[in-house]
């Protein structure tokens, strides 16, 4: 099996699984507790079904779609994940060199191994900073001011992720980062041969926006779970978001949001944006997931904020039921996370282009030739 | 695998499955008829979804509440299971023990192999008798009076088991207790030797609290499903019931109630708490489950009695679930005998740390800092 090979989500979650040592492959695919949740982000998309109109004349389909005050030519950006370097070589690079091909946006990870002066001397398409509120308030205010000084879009401030989830697949991997080789994993890294020569051979591994304040990003053996609960503040707060939100003063997004009380909050302390999400299944099992609830906060705010539906978003099929709800934009990790441990750069466009062509045959077939033309007349829940 | 690589009910299934023989195993772990009952203890709980609330300032929750009168640490305790020494030579001594350093209930069986007097003084923690009514009502009487006196703080009432349900497994593989070796269940019982050993070694095995009265269970290899229908009275009604609690005089609970009428009937004779129960599973197969039916009866009468739910709970979620939908706590059975009979005491000192930091975590992941704060609002059921 080669990157010509894979087709669909699943082609690519294949092809990754090959390609990285277990542990790794693990730490993406992998989710909190029974990862009931992790499986409902997707399965909800199968309770609602499609109704096209047909004899509408759609030779051409525009996908384009403005969020944040940036016109984006796809109705979906790639989500802020950390440690890119660990699933390929080129990490934040090949993502960030891909969306710019497609003119999506790109949302770079606090947990990043590419720093955001890099990335920003190197993308000049749209480009989102993820926060994470540390206890170290020097920490906060570098992460801050680097991101504004780098030219960053948008700020989205990730609000589920006070403690650790509990994503046992890590606890049975031993997976830290960077990488321990425990007798367990060696195996699965020895098999894994060319992993470990790029890996060992293409620069040393760091957390950029971290390393000056915190040794657990680059020489301690930490696991992720732990670095959440001990490095994040649990005291974070409406007031602290909001301090941030008039700091940085440009675009804020929460990133996590499931509430409609919440959803409100966000628009009264002055975010443009809200990423409905629950971290794709990997903090609170039995949390709800993003497309049973996005309706109730699309009616409730969406005419004040750019919503977006994060998560469990698996084909185009599943984007267009979110916009035609009224979600503003979709976006994803996993959807580019694997083609991005099975070919880097490569990888990462050929998904983007599956995507692409996928929603523009969707909508073809729904009829409809700008995102605008969803609502919800086209859908149907069954009951 | 060993105690340290278990992580969940699973883990410690498996382990328990590893170290039992088969019939005991299977007597754990199986329910009645085809049981559909059992698996939708555990599912029903995945038809709803937790709903956070971000930024709330959580710091460390509070899992403390009061239960029968006692403040406890934590929402849950350990559910009154028979014979407790056929799945560790330490037997009730291991549960107690471990119950009363997490600061929560253990509950003694009619039906255990220690005696009251040996629970009480070897624990100081809280304790809750669980009493049959015997067709010898000189033996009811007889096990209040001593719980009385060995300063129990509660007794339930267990009023789904008039007769034995049809547990197929135990059918299968033969169980008796105490175990009777017959050609079928030998092989298992052999290639356990570790239990065996334990098992022939230390204390004889007996149903101490009711030996002086009935030889059953004790001289003559007697299927449990025999005793049953042999020793309690399948005549019990409201009147029995309410002459135990009058008797009993303190925090009193019927373990078993399904129905809102029964739930409303046991405020009447003198209740202050109801377990909302199936046995788990291992009775009328087809009925329903707890949490499906605990939102209607807490609605009913949660405002006059404590509600607990006692079936399916698995993981820190489930309690989250429990307590959102109106209980006061949990109990579970199967949980804690599969890590009893992994590891004894420290089994299910393991179990408890794990469930606590379960709670602990997903109660800053919801935002909340008190279990008061679960109600409701925190939880929407999928159409
Ligand atoms: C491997 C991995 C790492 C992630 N790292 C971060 C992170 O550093 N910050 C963050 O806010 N979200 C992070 N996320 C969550 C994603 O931003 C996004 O919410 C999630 O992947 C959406 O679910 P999906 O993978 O089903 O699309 C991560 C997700 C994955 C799979
Ligand atoms: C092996 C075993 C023995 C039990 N013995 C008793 C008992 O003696 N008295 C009683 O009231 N309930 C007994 N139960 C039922 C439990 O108290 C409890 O209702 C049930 O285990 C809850 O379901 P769960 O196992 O899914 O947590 C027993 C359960 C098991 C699994």
């Amino acid at each position: 099996m080669n990157l010509k090979d894979c087709h669909n989500f699943s082609d690519f979650r294949k092809l990754a699984k090959k390609k990285l040592p277990s542990p790794i492959f693990h730490y993406i695919d992998g989710a909190a507790d029974d990862e009931i949740t992790y499986a409902r982000n997707t399965s909800a998309f199968d309770d609602v079904d499609l109704v096209p109109n047909v004899l509408r004349g759609v030779e051409e389909v525009d996908l384009s779609t403005t969020i944040f005050g940036k016109k984006l030519d796809l109705p979906f950006y790639l989500s802020p994940t950390a440690l890119q370097r660990l699933f390929h070589y080129d990490g934040e690079r090949a993502v960030g060199k891909a969306a710019k091909k497609f003119n999506t946006m790109f949302g770079v990870s606090a947990l990043a191994t590419v720093s955001v002066e890099e990335i920003s001397s190197m993308v000049d398409t749209p480009k989102m900073f993820q926060f994470y509120f540390h206890k170290d308030r020097g920490l906060n205010d570098s992460c801050l001011e680097r991101a504004k000084a780098a030219k960053f879009d948008v700020m989205a401030l990730t609000v589920d992720t006070i403690t650790g989830g509990n994503r046992e697949r890590d606890l049975r991997t031993g997976f830290t980062s960077p990488p321990k080789l425990t007798l367990a994993s060696l195996f699965s890294f020895a098999t894994k041969p060319m992993w470990g020569i790029n890996y060992l051979t293409k620069g040393k591994f760091e957390l950029p926006h971290l390393q000056d304040f915190v040794k657990e990003g680059t020489d301690v053996n930490s696991s992720i779970g732990n670095y959440f609960s001990t490095m994040l503040d649990q005291s974070m707060n409406w007031k602290d978001a909001e301090n941030l939100c008039s700091k940085w003063g440009g675009h804020f997004a929460l990133k996590g949001v499931m509430s409609v009380e919440d959803a409100k909050r966000a628009v009264d302390i002055g975010c443009t944006g809200i990423m409905v999400s629950n971290h794709g299944g990997r903090q609170l099992d039995g949390s709800r997931a993003p497309f049973d609830q996005l309706a109730e906060i699309v009616d409730a705010v969406g005419d004040k904020l750019d919503v977006i539906c994060e998560g469990g978003i698996h084909r185009g099929t599943h984007m267009l039921k979110a916009l035609s709800l009224g979600a503003k934009a979709c976006s994803g990790g996993r959807l580019y996370l694997y083609a991005l441990a099975a070919a880097g750069q490569a990888g990462v466009e050929r998904a983007l282009e599956k995507y692409r062509t996928e929603l523009e045959r969707d909508m073809k077939l729904m009829g409809c030739t700008k995102i605008s033309d969803l609502s919800r007349n086209n859908l149907r829940f069954r009951r | 695998m060993s105690l340290k690589n278990c992580y969940n009910f699973k883990d410690f299934r498996n382990l328990a499955k590893k170290k039992l023989p088969s019939p005991i195993f299977h007597y754990i772990d199986g329910g009645s008829d085809d049981e559909a009952t059992l698996r939708r203890n555990t599912e029903s709980f995945n038809e709803c979804d937790l709903v956070p609330n971000v930024l709330a300032n959580v710091g460390k929750p509070d899992l403390t509440t009061t239960l029968f009168g006692r403040k406890i640490d934590m929402p849950i305790f350990l559910s009154p299971a028979a014979m407790q020494r056929l799945y560790h030579v330490d037997g009730d001594k291991a549960s107690a023990r471990a119950a009363e350093k997490f600061g929560t209930f253990y509950s003694m069986s009619s039906m255990s192999n220690n005696s009251i007097e040996e629970i009480s003084n070897i624990s100081s923690g809280p304790k809750l008798f669980q009493l049959y009514v015997h067709k010898d009502k000189s033996i009811t009487d007889d096990l209040i009076d001593r719980s009385r006196r060995s300063g129990f703080d509660a007794m339930c009432l267990t009023v789904d088991t008039l007769v034995a349900g049809n547990r197929e497994k135990d059918h299968r593989t033969g169980f008796t207790t105490p175990p009777k070796l017959t050609l079928k269940s030998v092989m298992s019982f052999a290639m356990r030797p570790g239990w065996v050993f334990n098992y022939l070694t230390g204390k004889k095995f007996e149903l101490s609290n009711v030996k002086k009265k009935t030889d059953k269970g004790t001289n003559i290899a007697k299927s449990v499903i025999e005793y049953i229908n042999e020793q309690y009275d399948p005549l019990m009604g409201w009147k029995d019931a309410e002459y135990c609690a009058k008797k009993w005089n303190g925090p009193f609970a019927l373990k078993g109630v399904m129905s809102v009428e029964d739930a409303k009937k046991a405020i009447d004779i003198g209740c202050t708490a109801i377990m909302i129960s199936n046995h788990g599973g291992r009775q009328l197969d087809g009925s329903r489950s707890p949490f499906d039916q605990v939102k209607a009866i807490s609605d009913a009468v949660g405002d006059k009695l404590e509600i607990i739910l006692d079936g399916g709970v698995r993981r820190g979620t489930h309690v989250l679930k429990a307590l959102a939908s109106g209980a006061k706590a949990c109990s579970f059975g199967k949980m804690f005998l599969f890590s009893l009979a992994a590891g004894g005491q420290q089994g299910v000192e393991h179990l408890l740390k794990n469930m606590h930091d379960e709670i602990y975590r997903n109660m800053v992941l919801m935002g909340c800092k008190s279990l008061k704060e679960l109600n409701s609002s925190k939880l929407i059921y999928r159409k």
